[in-house]
């Protein structure tokens, strides 16, 4: 029983955690319609551009850190300006070919920017197996797993009590409308591109903290696809929950499932759960409209 | 357009492949060079060859699903796998022929490829391709698992033999290769250019107005998928028997990125494209590998890892480019060729 509690309470931080990470697919894609599959390569572009700065500004860590986050947010910027809009208004399936290409455009950036080799990243939590009551956690997960909810909650108010979160969420809702209602579709693109960028640099120190650090860990943005599709691609509070959802059963069939097939299976239901939200609900849990029936 | 003084006047005449007489001219000279190359091109390149060959019949399934149905599948390098992985088991649990293990793999990857596409009948565009992705998951997991298909280490494979010859050499090989490819070329113009290719590429430009005219999509869609990953299967099936070993870490989700990438810079919608992107990322990639040790002489700072890096920007970028500047990829560049040289000397 106890082992079961334990699943659930891990299952919670580490879901958070995915959360954190599917946002950024979310954030793009409820402005510019665009699926970001390259964010896992963000991510780790982030986590090895605060590796280096934080080395280089050793004694100011924190210079570093601002450094890292005002280079991502560039590269946000770059992404978005050379990539994705000259070929707005073209097929889906165009946006999509884009996405993949950047992923091997990034991973290329990462192999020779800094090479094959694990580096082993920064501390900026403390890694120590805290207790609480019967649970046994890692502390730097606890800390990640708050900062993930607050940065949810933060979005959420930005996307709907700010002024430039709701002409980003005109721009979700339909492109033409809002460029007619005087709302420059192209900044609110470029906005979301920025935004995405600064939260991969967040994520991946949070989730990078204190993990040896190469391009493998890139694997990580597709978790966060799964999360971002069974909570729907538009809904930001949604986004926590999908997570917990996939972090607890990632952690029960760890628990559960892993003993009987030798392993592997913890990998496997997330996108078991994917496929099975795309062919019952394919707008996910939150979403906001019906997807078009064949 | 055909050349000037060609008129189709039947049906048969305008559904021809092969329009002129200098185009059969063409085709059996080409064919002719074909199989006379590995008398006088050293191993190394019969070994380029007979890879793009390979990957070449892969590229052209996916072609088929994506290029002309217009349904992304993001996991064809798991079902090259699962095509090699079949042809693997047969002829090493059954000891069966190639000439009935590789369609085997192939109609195996093909039953699998329906399967993925059933949900097709639901949802389309990206969230298709999720699916296709999830396989590319699911597909190592399970095949290190199943019994019978050797776990890690994979399956090995005795040498394809046909009457008294056996095929081991790079040269053999190349022959066998050459020749499966050269059959599933035709075969897939021939589905393209029947009412299936043409029910294909309704779908594709529209949904709704194909279903008017009375194309069944759940048919035809979930059809696209089987043609495309029988080819993948086939494609599996000749990697299994070129390399005779076969483990699940050779058909990664980097792969099916290069498949894709080889029909956008092919041209998306062309059997020719196809297979100009592959042979020309293919080739893009053998020109680095075999320029990086010089280039390690000229700038002794960048090492050999570094080259086999900027591999991966570099083809990356040209993806990127290709959907920024030229969509219709090479083939429609060839095309436009094709039609001035035609017209020359009048502009239009």
């Amino acid at each position: 029983m106890i082992t079961l509690a334990q699943c659930i309470f891990s299952g919670i931080l580490t879901g958070l955690l995915y959360s954190l990470i599917g946002l950024g697919l979310t954030i793009v894609w409820r402005s510019g319609r665009i699926v970001n599959l390259a964010q896992g390569e963000i991510i780790v572009l982030g986590g090895f551009v605060v590796w280096s700065l934080v080395a280089i500004f050793s004694p100011f860590w924190w210079l570093g850190l601002i450094i890292s986050f005002v280079l991502l947010a560039l590269v946000g910027l770059l992404i978005e300006r050379f990539t994705f809009r000259p070929i707005i208004g073209q097929p889906i399936f165009s946006l999509f070919m884009m996405s993949i290409a950047l992923i091997l455009v990034f991973r290329g950036i990462l192999m020779v920017g800094w090479g094959g080799e694990p580096q082993s990243f920064p501390v900026f939590f403390p890694i120590k197996a805290t207790k609480l009551g019967p649970f046994i956690f890692d502390s730097s997960l606890f800390w990640g797993g708050i900062i993930s909810f607050f940065a949810v909650v933060a979005l959420t108010l930005f996307f709907e009590r700010t002024k430039w979160g709701l002409k980003l969420s005109a721009v979700a809702e339909d492109h033409q409308i809002a460029q007619s209602l005087g709302i420059s579709v192209k900044r609110a693109i470029m906005i979301a591109w920025v935004i995405t960028a600064l939260f991969a640099c967040f994520a991946s120190i949070v989730f990078l903290n204190g993990k040896t650090l190469t391009h493998l860990a890139t694997v990580i943005g597709f978790r966060g696809v799964v999360v971002a599709i069974l909570a729907g691609l538009e809904s930001i509070m949604g986004i926590m929950l999908a997570g917990v959802i996939v972090g607890i059963s990632e952690a029960l069939a760890r628990a559960y499932l892993d003993p009987l097939t030798g392993g592997g299976m913890a990998d496997i239901v997330p996108f078991v759960i994917m496929i099975v939200i795309i062919l019952i609900k394919p707008q996910g849990l939150f979403g906001w409209k019906v997807i078009e029936r064949v | 357009m055909d050349p000037c003084g060609r008129y189709s006047e039947t049906y048969q005449n305008d559904m021809a492949m092969i329009r002129t007489q200098r185009q059969w001219l063409i085709l059996i000279s080409f064919l002719i060079l074909l199989f006379c190359l590995p008398l006088f091109l050293p191993a190394r390149y019969i070994g380029i060859l007979t890879m793009m060959a390979i990957m070449g019949i892969a590229v052209i399934g996916l072609q088929i699903t994506t290029g002309y149905a217009g349904q992304i599948n993001i996991g064809q390098a798991a079902f090259v796998g699962t095509g090699g992985y079949i042809t693997a088991f047969l002829a090493h649990h059954f000891g069966l022929p190639f000439w009935l293990t590789i369609p085997g793999g192939g109609l195996a990857a093909g039953l699998v490829g329906f399967i993925f596409g059933l949900p097709s009948l639901r949802v389309k565009g990206f969230y298709l391709a999720l699916t296709t992705l999830a396989f590319h998951f699911i597909f190592p997991f399970a095949l290190l698992r199943l019994p019978g298909f050797g776990g890690p280490e994979g399956l090995s494979l005795k040498p394809a033999t046909l009457g008294g010859i056996i095929f081991v050499t790079n040269t053999q090989m190349y022959y066998l290769i050459m020749a499966v490819t050269v059959i599933m070329v035709y075969f897939a113009y021939g589905v393209v250019r029947s009412r299936i290719g043409r029910a294909f590429t309704a779908i594709r430009d529209d949904e709704n107005a194909a279903q008017i005219l009375g194309i069944k999509l759940s048919y035809y869609k979930t059809l696209a998928f089987a043609i495309g990953t029988f080819f993948a299967g086939v494609a599996g099936g000749l990697w299994a028997y070129y390399f005779r070993y076969i483990t699940v870490e050779q058909f990664t989700f980097f792969q099916s990125i290069w498949f894709l990438g080889m029909t956008i810079v092919g041209g998306l919608g062309s059997i020719l494209g196809a297979i100009l992107g592959t042979v020309f990322l293919r080739g893009f990639e053998e020109i680095i590998t075999y320029l990086a040790p010089l280039l390690i002489e000229i700038l002794p700072f960048a090492s050999k890892e570094f080259w086999f890096a900027s591999m991966n920007l570099v083809l990356g970028l040209i993806i990127v480019l290709f959907l920024i500047f030229e969509p219709r990829g090479i083939v429609h560049r060839w095309n436009i060729f094709k039609a001035t040289y035609r017209l020359w000397p009048f502009p239009y």
